[in-house]
C-alpha cells in the first residue's frame, strides 16, 4: 500500500514539476514535496509505524523517490533559468541611485588642464611666494623704483614689512616674480610653469583684487622668438581647440625685450569680427582676443638671476587663469569665481 | 596710455593709399596697437594704445613716422611729409623776458617766445572737431594751439598771458614745503618740497611745470600778448610731483615718460605758424632757448649672430639695415665683424639702449607674423617633478567624488572675521576694508560661504589655499598650504572623521592618532597626529562663532596643514602574500564606563598579537561596544585553543585598561 502511495507521490511530483512555467512556481512545488513539512517528510514520519522488516526497503524507496524528484526539479530549474525571461518588472527608466556629487572649482579644473598641456612640453610646475619682496616683483625685473612702467601694476603693500636687501613687502601683482626665484633655484635649461595667486588693487567685471596667473619661463641656449610662438600656438590649440589661431604683436614690458602681446582668434565670431547675422562681434577686437603678455627675457633679468645672457636666452609669458577660462566658458564677471555662491559653483 | 587721432589729420603727415582698416591692422601688427576704429561721418578716428617706452608715438606725427616704415612692408607706398612751420624771426628789442633756472637737471631744455597782437577767438571748425575726436575740449584759438600741437607733435606746451607775468621775470625752481598754487582748473593745491614751479618777478608761483599752469597767469578774452612756453622736464621730477599731488594731466603723462629735447624747436616753429594763421599773432621778442647740454648721438651695435639667435631665422644684414634706416636710424654694416652699427634717432634716445632693442626693431618690421612657429627643443631637463601638485590634485579629486564642493575665497579678510588682528599681516593700502588682513586660517572663509548660502541644505565644502603666518617685520611670512573642510548639519563629526580616515588611506598613511582636546572654538574636537607631527584639527564649531556668521545649524570642520601631511604621503604599498589559511572571525562586546574613547581601544587590541589582523567597530548600544575581531595566520590553520588564549588576553587587557566588562563571547 505504502509503496503505491510513494509511486503516486513520485508521479504527481514529476508531473507537476514538468508542468511548471516559472521558477517561482517550481519553488512552490519544491516546498510542497520536499519542504520541511512537505509530502516526502510526511511519508518519512510513517516509517516507524511500519513492520520492522519493511522499514529498510521503504526507507530506501522514499530516498530514491526524493532523489528522483530533486533531479527532475534541478533539471527543470536549469531549463527554466535559461528560457524564463523574468516576469519580474522593474522601471528601468527610474532615476538611478547617484554616488555623492561634488564639484571642483573652475579655476582648479583650468589649472589642471593648463598644467597637463605644458607638462607634455616638459614644463615643471612651480609655485613661489604670494607675499613677495619688491626686488622679485619689480626692481629685479628691470623696473627701478618710480619707473612709470610700474603703473601697470596696481600693487598692495604690506604694512611694516621691509627687507634691507630686497625692499618693501608686497602682494605679488604677477607670477613674473617667480622668474628670478626659479633662476636662483635651477641652472639652465629651465622650463618652468609657475601658477600662483596674484593681487592687484582693482576690481570690476574683468579684474578682481585676487586672481591666478600662469607663467611660463624657458631659458636655454639659442631660445628664440619662434620657440615662443610655437609654444603659444600649441597651448592655444590644445586649450581652446584646433581651429584657433594665435599671433603676437609688439608690446612693452621692462623685463622682456622684445615684448609681445598675445592674441587668439575670437571664440564667438571665429576670428571673422562679424557674427553669422552680420553684426559686428562685440566680444573681440577685429576678430582677436587678447590673451596676455610675453617676451624674450631681458638680459638684465637673466643677469639678476645669475645667468649669463651671452650664453643663454629665454622667453616668458604670463597669462590670467581666470581670463582664459572666462574666454572658454563665456563667463562675463570674474568676481563670480570668488563669491562662494554654491548655485554657481555647483554648475561645474 | 591711449591716444585718439583723426585719419584726416594723420594724412596731413602721411601720403599713402592705405585704407584706415589697413592702417589699423598693420600698425597693430608691427608697432602700436589700434584698439578701435571709430567712424564719425567722413572721419575715422583711431584709438591707439601707446606703450610706456614709446612717448615718440604719442602724436599724430609719431604715428605717421611709424607707418611710413611699416606700410611698405605690406607693399603699400607711404611717404612721411614735412611738418609745415614758420621760421622764427630775429626780433631785436622786443618784449623783455628774464629767465633763471635754479638747477639744469630740472629742465633739459627751456624755450619761450612772446606773440604780440593776438586776437582771441574760436579756432577753425576742423581744428575743434579734431580736438574733440581726441577727447579734448576746444576753448579758444590760443589754448587750442597748445593742445593741438601736443597731439600733433607729442610736445606739450603752455600759454601764459605775458602781461600777467609780473616784472616779466621767470624763475624756475623746486617748490618749498607748504607753498600753494591755484591751478587752471580752479583747485588750490598745497605743494610738497621738490616740485618744479615757476615764480614770477613778484614771487608768485605762476606754473606747476609740466602739469598745469597757474590761474593767476592764464590767457583770457582780453589777452593781447601770449607767452608760449615749450620745455622738456626731468621725467622723474614730474612723476614724483604727480604722485605727491595725487593728480595727473595729459601733459604730465607725456613729460614723465621723457620727451625729446630736439623736438622742442620744430614744435615752437609750428606754433609760430599757427599763431600767425589762427590768431594773427606776431613774434614779439627774441626766442629764449636754454639748452645747456644737448644729448650726444647714441650708437648701438648688434651682431648678425645675435639677431639670428633671437629671431630664430637667418636674416640678411642688408634687410636689417633697411628696416632700421626706414625707422630713422643711421646704420652701417661692418662686414668684418658681421654686425650693424646704428645711430639712434633723437626721438628714440629714451628707449634704444642695448642690442636687443635693435633686434626688436628689426624683428617687428620683418613681421612677427612672418616668423615660424617652432616648439623649443628639449636639450635636457635636470629637475625632479614636484609631487606636491599631484597630491593636491588627488586630494581635491577625491573630495569631489566624496560629495564636496570646492570654494575659492579671497586671501584677505575683514577685521571682524579674524580673531587677533595683531597676529595677521595687514595691507597698508587696501582696496576696501573687507580685504584688509591676510588670513591665517581658512575656517572663517568657509563659514562665510556657508552663511552666504542659507537655503542650501547639507553643505559640504572645502578650500585648499595658503595661510599666511607672519615672521616679523623683516622676513616674508610662512605661507602654509592648508586644506579645510566644512560640513553643515547636526552630528556630522563621524562623517568628517570618515573623510579624514579615507583621505589618509588615499595618501598611503595608515598610522595616525586622534587626540581629543578642548578648543575654545570647538564644542568637541581633536588634534590629528602622524607620529609626533600635529597635522591639524577636527571638531564641531561652537555656537557663538556660528552666530557671528548668522549660521543657525551646526558646522563640523577639518583643518589640515597640507605641507605637513604631504611629507608623509607615499605611493609605496607593501605586498603581503594572499592568505592561504582561512581566518577566524568573532565578535566581542564590552560594557565601558560612559565617555570612553573608542579609537585607542581599537589600536590597543591590534597590538596584542600579530594574528589579530583586523579590529572593526561594528555596533554600539548605550555603553556597550561590539568589535569584530579577525584572526588569521600566514603560516597555519589556527586552532581553537590558540584563539582561546588570545581571546582571553584581549578580554583581560580591555577589562583592565579600560575598566570594561565583557558581555559575551560568541
Amino acid at each position: 500500500m505504502i509503496k503505491d502511495q510513494i509511486r503516486n507521490l513520485k508521479n504527481e511530483a514529476v508531473g507537476e514539476i514538468l508542468e511548471a512555467k516559472s521558477l517561482q512556481e517550481l519553488e512552490k512545488i519544491r516546498v510542497i514535496f520536499l519542504g520541511r513539512s512537505g509530502k516526502i517528510n510526511a511519508l518519512t514520519k510513517e516509517i516507524p509505524k511500519l513492520p520492522a522488516d519493511e522499514r529498510g526497503g521503504i526507507g530506501k524507496l522514499i530516498n530514491e523517490t526524493k532523489k528522483t524528484i530533486e533531479e527532475v526539479l534541478s533539471q527543470t530549474q536549469n531549463k527554466l533559468t535559461k528560457t524564463d525571461r523574468k516576469t519580474e518588472w522593474i522601471d528601468v527608466t527610474a532615476p538611478g541611485i547617484k554616488p555623492p556629487e561634488g564639484h571642483l572649482h573652475l579655476i582648479t579644473e583650468a589649472i589642471s588642464e593648463i598644467s597637463s598641456i605644458f607638462a607634455s612640453l616638459g614644463f615643471r610646475r612651480a609655485r613661489y611666494p604670494e607675499v613677495e619682496w619688491d626686488w622679485y616683483a619689480f626692481e629685479g625685473l628691470n623696473m627701478a623704483e618710480n619707473h612709470p612702467a610700474r603703473d601697470e601694476w596696481e600693487t598692495f603693500f604690506i604694512d611694516g614689512l621691509e627687507s634691507d636687501k630686497y625692499g618693501k613687502g608686497i602682494l605679488t601683482p604677477h607670477t613674473s616674480s617667480g622668474q628670478l626665484r626659479e633662476m636662483e633655484k635651477y641652472a639652465p635649461p629651465i622650463r618652468m610653469l609657475n601658477i600662483a595667486k596674484c593681487y592687484r588693487r582693482e576690481s570690476g567685471m574683468s579684474h578682481a583684487p585676487m586672481f591666478y596667473q600662469f607663467e611660463g619661463l624657458v631659458v636655454d641656449k639659442n631660445i628664440n622668438i619662434s620657440h615662443l610662438k610655437g609654444t603659444i600656438d600649441y597651448f592655444t590649440k590644445q586649450y581652446f581647440g584646433p581651429d584657433r589661431k594665435s599671433r603676437i604683436r609688439p608690446f612693452h614690458f621692462q623685463f622682456t625685450e622684445p615684448s609681445f602681446e598675445v592674441d587668439v582668434t575670437c571664440l564667438i565670431c571665429g576670428g571673422k569680427a562679424r557674427l553669422p547675422n552680420g553684426k559686428v562681434c562685440r566680444t573681440c577686437k577685429e576678430g582677436w582676443m587678447e590673451l596676455g603678455g610675453s617676451g624674450m627675457v631681458h638680459p638684465n633679468v637673466l643677469k639678476n638671476g645669475g645667468i649669463d645672457p651671452e650664453k643663454y636666452s629665454g622667453f616668458a609669458f604670463g597669462w590670467g587663469v581666470e581670463r582664459v577660462l572666462m574666454m572658454k566658458y563665456g563667463i562675463n564677471d570674474i568676481r563670480l569665481l570668488f563669491e562662494g555662491d554654491l548655485r554657481f559653483l555647483k554648475q561645474f | 596710455m591711449n591716444i585718439q587721432i583723426s585719419d584726416s589729420w594723420l594724412r596731413e603727415f602721411l601720403e599713402t593709399k592705405a585704407t584706415p582698416s589697413q592702417i589699423a591692422e598693420y600698425l597693430s601688427l608691427c608697432s602700436q596697437s589700434v584698439e578701435k576704429l571709430i567712424k564719425d561721418g567722413e572721419e575715422t578716428v583711431y584709438d591707439i594704445e601707446i606703450t610706456t617706452n614709446r612717448p615718440d608715438c604719442l602724436s599724430v606725427y609719431g604715428i605717421a613716422r611709424e607707418l611710413s616704415a611699416i606700410l611698405p612692408r605690406f607693399e603699400i607706398n607711404a611717404r612721411l611729409k614735412e611738418i609745415p612751420v614758420a621760421k622764427i624771426p630775429k626780433v631785436k628789442s622786443g618784449f623783455p623776458l628774464q629767465v633763471k633756472i635754479s638747477k639744469t637737471e630740472l629742465c633739459p631744455r627751456f624755450t619761450a617766445l612772446v606773440f604780440d597782437n593776438v586776437i582771441i577767438k574760436p579756432s577753425p571748425l576742423s581744428v575743434r572737431k579734431r580736438l574733440e575726436n581726441s577727447g579734448i575740449r576746444a576753448l579758444n584759438n590760443v589754448v587750442d594751439i597748445s593742445n593741438y600741437l601736443m597731439l600733433e607733435l607729442g610736445q606739450p606746451m603752455h600759454t601764459f598771458d605775458y602781461d600777467k607775468i609780473l616784472k616779466h621775470k621767470m624763475f624756475l625752481r623746486e617748490s618749498k614745503e607748504g607753498e600753494e598754487i591755484i591751478t587752471l582748473d580752479g583747485q588750490r593745491r598745497k605743494l610738497k618740497e621738490g616740485i618744479i614751479v615757476i615764480e614770477d618777478g613778484e614771487g608768485r608761483i605762476v606754473d606747476l611745470c609740466g602739469i598745469m599752469g597757474g590761474k593767476n597767469s592764464e590767457t583770457d578774452k582780453n589777452t593781447k600778448r601770449v607767452l608760449l612756453f615749450v620745455q622738456t622736464y626731468n621725467p622723474m621730477k614730474i612723476r614724483k610731483a604727480c604722485q605727491a599731488l595725487g593728480f595727473r594731466t595729459e601733459a604730465a603723462s607725456r613729460f614723465e615718460k621723457g620727451l625729446d629735447p630736439e623736438g622742442v624747436i620744430p614744435a615752437m616753429e609750428r606754433a609760430t605758424l599757427l599763431f600767425k594763421e589762427w590768431c594773427g599773432g606776431k613774434v614779439g621778442n627774441e626766442l629764449t632757448d636754454i639748452y645747456p647740454s644737448p644729448p650726444k648721438p647714441k650708437t648701438v651695435i648688434v651682431t648678425k649672430v645675435k639677431i639670428d639667435t633671437i629671431m630664430g631665422i637667418n636674416i640678411k644684414l642688408e634687410d636689417a639695415k633697411k628696416f632700421l634706416d626706414n625707422l630713422g636710424f643711421k646704420t652701417k654694416i661692418d662686414a668684418k665683424t658681421n654686425s650693424l652699427t646704428a645711430e639712434v634717432p633723437h626721438w628714440r634716445n629714451g628707449d634704444i639702449e642695448i642690442p636687443e632693442d635693435l633686434i626688436e626693431e628689426i624683428a617687428r618690421l620683418y613681421g612677427y607674423h612672418n616668423l615660424p612657429n617652432t616648439l623649443p627643443p628639449i636639450s635636457s631637463l635636470n629637475y625632479q617633478k614636484e609631487a606636491t601638485f599631484e597630491w593636491e590634485d588627488k586630494i581635491k579629486t577625491a573630495l569631489k567624488y566624496w560629495g564636496f564642493t570646492e570654494t575659492v575665497s579671497y586671501s584677505m579678510a575683514r577685521k571682524d572675521l579674524i580673531h587677533n588682528p595683531a597676529d595677521h599681516l595687514k595691507i597698508s593700502n587696501p582696496l576696501t576694508e573687507d580685504l584688509l588682513y591676510l588670513r591665517t586660517s581658512l575656517i572663517p572663509s568657509l563659514l562665510e560661504v556657508i552663511s552666504k548660502n542659507p537655503t542650501e541644505e547639507g553643505i559640504k565644502i572645502f578650500e585648499m589655499a595658503n595661510a599666511y603666518l607672519p615672521r616679523g617685520k623683516k622676513e616674508l611670512p610662512l605661507e602654509t598650504m592648508t586644506l579645510t573642510l566644512a560640513v553643515k548639519g547636526e552630528s556630522k563629526y563621524l562623517e568628517v572623521k570618515g573623510i579624514l580616515d579615507a583621505l589618509l588611506k588615499e595618501l598611503g598613511i595608515t598610522k595616525f592618532s586622534i587626540k581629543p582636546e578642548k578648543f575654545p572654538s570647538l564644542n568637541y574636537g581633536a588634534q590629528i597626529f602622524i607620529g609626533e607631527t600635529n597635522i591639524g584639527i577636527i571638531g564641531e564649531v561652537v555656537s557663538p562663532e556660528l552666530t557671528r556668521f548668522g549660521i543657525n545649524q551646526k558646522v563640523t570642520v577639518l583643518d589640515i596643514q597640507l605641507n605637513r601631511l604631504l611629507s608623509f604621503a607615499t605611493h609605496a604599498k607593501g605586498y603581503i602574500p594572499l592568505p592561504k589559511y582561512p581566518p577566524i572571525i568573532e565578535d566581542l562586546s564590552f560594557v565601558f564606563p560612559p565617555q570612553t574613547f573608542i579609537g585607542p581601544i581599537i589600536e590597543e587590541i591590534k597590538k596584542i598579537n600579530e594574528i589579530i589582523k583586523e579590529v572593526e567597530f561594528i555596533d554600539s548600544y548605550q555603553n556597550t561596544r561590539t568589535f569584530r575581531i579577525t584572526y588569521q595566520s600566514q603560516e597555519r590553520n589556527l586552532t581553537d585553543s590558540e584563539i582561546k588564549s588570545i581571546r582571553k588576553k584581549i578580554i583581560d587587557f580591555v577589562s583592565a585598561k579600560f575598566r570594561a566588562q565583557v558581555k559575551e563571547a560568541l
